[in-house]
């Protein structure tokens, strides 16, 4: 029983309101908070296991037909793909700032841990990009 | 898990599809004195550019084993280009 329940039944008790009132205090609780059935463990969310990216246009480019893309990766891939990237050598990341500040691109890749991309990846998960087009439809998520 | 069988198809504009289906075991076996030299070339570059060689190795290895269920599907008109690591 939830501190919230417990007072108001204490109230009843008191006589401070009546059974009717206690009912629909109960009755609102239940609405903000929906309990799950007695003795089920709540599961953890499955983990998403792949970056999928569609894309379904009608548009007639190439006068060939309309395109799709439809494209899966794994997640696993990616944090691979960025454990790699903590092994380029100081002075390629200097050479690569100086050309990015020459571009008007003011980002320092040395401030860039591998435990910040990991990070990063570990939101992915939730990430849901949808963009609609009356002839076009792009959709980034993870599944 | 390495990755097993790399799928690749491909529609053509005549509408005729081009399946090739790779066994990666059989494939890196038969390639391994060509591997052997890369790995080698690797192995120098990473003594050259001071990158950790085990650290190298096991990012390699990670990127390997991460790549089953990779699916590229590109479909534009006529033409089509699919592949897919298993």
């Amino acid at each position: 029983m939830n501190e919230q329940r417990r007072q108001i039944l204490q109230m009843l008790a008191e006589g401070k309101i009546t059974a009717d009132e206690a009912e629909r205090l109960i009755d609102a609780l239940e609405r903000e908070q929906p309990e799950s059935p007695p003795g089920a463990v709540p599961r953890p969310k499955p983990r998403p296991k792949y970056l999928r990216v569609v894309v379904n246009s009608e548009d007639d480019f190439g006068g060939d037909g309309p395109s799709r893309v439809n494209i899966r990766v794994p997640l696993q891939l990616l944090r691979a793909g960025v454990r790699l990237t903590s092994l380029i050598p100081p002075q390629a990341l200097t050479q690569v700032n100086a050309e990015l500040n020459k571009s008007g691109i003011p980002i320092d890749l040395t401030q860039l841990k591998p435990q910040h991309i990991e990070e990063l990846i570990e939101q992915l998960d939730e990430l849901t990009v949808d963009v609609d087009q009356p002839d076009t439809k792009v959709q980034v998520f993870c599944e | 898990m390495i990755p097993q069988l790399v799928t690749y198809r491909q529609r053509r504009r005549d509408g005729r599809w081009l399946r090739l289906y790779v066994p990666v075991v059989p494939v890196v076996l038969l390639l391994s004195p060509l591997l052997l030299v890369a790995v080698l070339v690797g192995l120098v570059a990473c003594l050259v550019f001071r990158v950790s060689l085990v650290g190298a190795l096991r990012g390699t290895g990670q990127l390997l084993c991460a790549l089953p269920g990779t699916r590229f599907e590109i479909e534009d008109g006529r033409t089509a280009v699919l592949v897919s690591v298993r």
